[in-house]
């Protein structure tokens, strides 16, 4: 299970996860931190095999009264694959896979949808993948700052000063030529 | 009196290519079955390469499209099993795959894949891939 309020530890390497990113370990003093307005971060943790990932992304909303299929969900699968496909790397097994859920949030009135359909896109991905969301801090009008430890699945989850959140720009497809096809 | 007109017999149609996709997510199987079904596709699906080599050994196809990393057998171990065999020794097999690098598509290439796709798809490069192997 998740603990929450992870005590001090000497020698940690705090690594920042970045929007677009997802990274996985099962070092026992490594720490991913991250800090959310309406960008949402997936925490996954396997507890038998002691590793942890978390990523955290924006995707791209979709303009009103356009089809549903303007959001980019091909590209929010992929980045959620990235995470289990790591996970798995690292020893993980998908069916002990926990996930909590942060993020999410309204902080311009006039980008409110934005935030809430990511969340909702993240707890389709897993309800689809049957991966159990056993807590999250979603929606709410401020940032969030969270500390992850993935080799034993702690995590805390505070609200912070909104001026320390990212800026609400869409995590966009790098420009590599992803979807291309080679034929052998 | 003229002879009624001749209406197309239904079996001269093309019958739409199948495809069977291999991938352990379902939320990517969902993508594909909407993408493929979309462009006329007929679409079979399996959550890994076991269950696709029980499903090929009853069922006909046109195109595998196959994920790598996934439980029980993975997308090479699936290529590998299905080229031994005659029967579809000649199937094309498409990777699609979150995999980028070298090492790994040098590795789907010798084991036999057709074609090498990385993810996320665009549905009209992987319908036009699939065509075009399938021809």
């Amino acid at each position: 299970m998740f603990i929450e309020t992870p005590a001090l530890l000497p020698n940690l390497t705090r690594i920042t996860v970045m929007q677009g990113q997802a990274c996985v370990s099962d070092g026992p003093r490594v720490e991913f931190s991250t800090v959310l307005g309406s960008c949402v971060c997936s925490c996954l943790f396997d507890p038998m095999a002691g590793v942890g990932g978390m990523n955290h992304f924006l995707l791209a909303e979709p303009p009103h009264g356009t089809a549903c299929d303007d959001f980019d969900e091909h590209y929010g699968v992929y980045l959620m694959e990235l995470l289990i496909n790591d996970m798995l790397t690292h020893g993980a097994a998908k069916t002990r896979m926990r996930a909590h859920l942060y993020g999410g949030a309204s902080l311009n009135p006039g980008l409110a949808r934005i935030g809430a359909r990511n969340a909702e896109f993240a707890h389709d991905f897993l309800a689809a993948e049957r991966i159990t969301v056993v807590r999250e801090d979603l929606g709410g009008t401020q940032a969030r700052r969270v500390d992850f430890r993935p080799a034993r699945g702690q995590v805390r989850c505070r609200t912070v000063e909104s001026a320390l959140a990212p800026p609400t720009n869409p995590t966009l497809r790098p420009p590599s030529p992803t979807g291309d096809v080679e034929l052998f | 009196m003229n002879a009624p007109a001749k209406l197309p017999d239904p079996t001269d149609l093309p019958s739409p290519t199948r495809v069977l996709t291999v991938d352990d997510s379902a939320s990517m199987r969902a993508l594909l079955n909407h993408a493929l079904t979309g462009e006329g596709f007929a679409v079979s699906q399996a959550e890994d390469g076991e269950q696709a080599l029980e499903w090929l050994a009853l069922n006909e196809v046109d195109v595998v499209i196959t994920d790598i990393n996934m439980p029980r057998l993975d997308g090479f171990g699936l290529i590998e099993q299905l080229r031994a065999g005659t029967r579809h020794k000649d199937r094309p097999i498409l990777v699609l795959t979150t995999e980028s690098s070298e090492e790994k598509k040098a590795r789907a290439r010798s084991a036999g894949a057709t074609g090498w796709i990385v993810k996320p798809f665009a549905p009209d490069k992987l319908a036009a891939a699939v065509r075009r192997v399938s021809h």
